[in-house]
Order: C-alpha cells, then structure tokens, then sequence
C-alpha cells in the first residue's frame, strides 16, 4: 500500500546540472510513517482541543486578556493598532471584557476556528482544509504573542501545522482514509468534489 | 476468530490513544488516568496506584469494545464505511454508558441524562475519536492481512 501526498499525476522532482532530466526517484512513506504521521496528527489535533476549554462561550472570557497582549507586543507594525481600533474599540478595562461588545464576535470567531482545526486534525476528516486553518491561527498568534514568551512557541505551532498540510496525515487512522477515494473519484466529473479533494 | 482478534487489539490500541490524552493533561502527568475508576465508583487513596489502575481499567474496556467491533463483523470482510461507522457507534455508546449515564447516577445527578455543555464538549469528541480510531485501526489490518494473504 503506498500512500503519496497527492492525488494528481507524480512531477519530475529534480534534474542533473547537466540538465539531461535525470528525475530523483518518488518519495513513497511506508504504512509506518503513515500512521506516525496520523498520530502525530491526533495529538496535534488534542493539542487545539485542550486549549478550547480555557476560553469557552459565551464570555470567551480567557482569550480577553491574549487579545489585549496582541494589542500591545505584535511584531507587525500597525497590528497592535488595528485591534486597538477594532475589536477592543471601547473597552472600559483592559482586564476583563465586560462590555467590550466588539469583542464577543472576534473571540466566537477564533473559538470556532480552534474547534473546526480539534475537529478536522482529531478526526482525520479534510485533515489539510484543518491543517490551514491550524496554519493561519497559529501564524496570528506568532505575529501576535511570539515575543511575550519562549520565540519558539508559536513557531512550533506553525511547523506542526505546516507538516499537516504537506502530509496527507488523514488517510491513516482518520476520516480521510473513507473519503479521500471518494472524492478523487466524484472530482473527475465534479468542480466542487475536485476541489474538495484538495483538502483530504 | 481473526476478526475478534483483530477487533481486541484495534480496541486496546485505541484505548492506548485515550490513556495518553489523560496523561498529557493539566498538572501532573496523568492526571486523567483515574477517571476511569470514577466510573465504577472506585477511589484509590495512593495517586500513582490510582493512576495506573486507571490506565489499566482503560485498556481492558478498550478490548472488551475491540471484541464487540469483532463479534459485529461476523469473520466477514468489511468496506471502509462500514467498518467507520460500526467504530462510530461503538464510541457513542461508550460515551452514552461511562461519561454519561454512570458519571450522572454515581454523582447523583437530578437526571441521568443531564449534561451541560463544557462537559459534552470535554467528553463526546474523544469518546467518538476512540470508536473511530477502532474502526480505522481495524480497517488497516484488513487490508494488509488482505495483501499478505495474496
């Protein structure tokens, strides 16, 4: 059984300096680092999931005072700003987000978000469709956080869900394994299914 | 015999996976691990003890669930979806007996169906991921026997 990282035609992936298009051989994971791969996706998948219950709704009172440190320590000029300016636009403390009404949809947001990516990577179901979502999330909190604690924090967050886009990590031990097929095949006459496809 | 085989050792493996989502948790490691033992009403006074007779009622549940995913397949071959689903069932079931009818009775709940929210969100998920986990560790051993036995 071999498992590739993508459903479309194999490319060349390399040529000799001499250009005679000598192509390196396919990379092909074994069934064994497929399914390290597939636990590496759960537990990163249980990673998200644990953090969902620090900051549940309705409040999402937790996520508060991380908005607040964005607000302050972004890395990106202008970012510190825009948040000041948007989502805690007339905030009356910078402690507790009571009536800090703008708040609410961003935190419902970034709550859902988090839930989907838990989902997707535990359940191996558009593990890459999670894996992005995971990539995005974490990239907003490296631009965000990343200076207010150990620089590599939220860098690894970024690897690990990096890793998860590139690898098929799904189609073992998840959801994937059933629809991935599907979706190959339903995509050859269907946009939607092709590109659903994309995402397993 | 093959399929209860089979059925028994995707279980213990998926029940592996559980036992270590309760040890990476807050605090100390495997912190989770007697929750199990809450269940049945057990409470064992010494934490490490607890701990690991937790891990290891964990497990034995994980196999006696793995055996029931066997025994529904009858010895026949089994399709993808089938088997995800059957997986899917066992983990809802699982969740339905021990997080909620158990943990609502032992804890003397106004209902045994009473649940809120954070508790369904902490539960539920992880409970179904085990079934899905039996059924997709399952699925892979067919399908390699499969290979070999060609």
């Amino acid at each position: 059984m071999h498992i590739s990282s993508s459903a479309r035609k194999p490319k060349r992936v390399g040529a000799t300096a001499s250009g005679e298009g000598a192509v390196a051989p396919p990379i092909t994971l074994s069934e064994r680092s497929a399914t390290g791969l597939a636990l590496l996706r759960i537990f990163v998948g249980y990673l998200w999931f644990q953090q969902l219950f620090w900051k549940l709704p309705p409040t999402f009172a937790g996520l508060y005072g991380y908005v607040v440190r964005e607000s302050q320590h972004a890395i990106l000029p202008g970012y510190g700003t825009l948040l000041q300016h948007t989502f805690l636009d007339g905030c009356p403390s910078l402690s507790s987000p009571v009536g800090c009404t703008a708040f609410v949809p961003l935190a419902a947001c970034v709550w859902t978000a988090e839930l989907l990516v838990a989902i997707s990577l535990l359940f191996g179901l558009f593990t890459r469709f999670g894996a992005i979502l995971a990539t995005i999330l974490s990239v907003q909190l490296y631009v965000g956080l990343a200076y207010t604690e150990w620089i590599w924090t939220y860098g690894m967050l970024v690897l690990l869900a990096l890793v998860l886009v590139a690898v098929p990590a799904g189609r073992r031990l998840g959801i994937d394994l059933w629809l991935a097929p599907r979706l190959q095949a339903a995509g050859q006459r269907h946009r939607l299914a092709h590109i659903a496809s994309w995402f397993v | 015999m093959y399929t209860l085989r089979r059925g028994l050792l995707a279980g213990v493996c998926a029940s592996l996976v559980l036992a270590m989502f309760d040890f990476v948790t807050d605090g100390a490691p495997g912190n989770g691990l007697p929750a199990a033992l809450r269940w049945f009403g057990i409470t064992v006074a010494d934490p490490t003890i607890s701990r690991w007779v937790g891990f290891f009622l964990l497990i034995v549940l994980g196999g006696i669930f793995g055996l029931i995913f066997g025994a529904l397949q009858r010895g026949k071959l089994i399709t993808t979806g089938r088997a995800l689903l059957t997986g899917l069932a066992l983990g809802v079931l699982w969740w339905l007996i021990f997080e909620l009818l158990l943990m609502n009775i032992l804890n003397h709940a106004s209902s045994p169906f009473s649940l809120s929210f954070g508790r369904f969100l902490a539960s539920f998920p992880l409970d179904a991921l085990f079934g899905v986990l039996i059924g997709a560790i399952s699925i892979q051993w067919q399908v390699r026997h499969a290979a070999e036995a060609q």
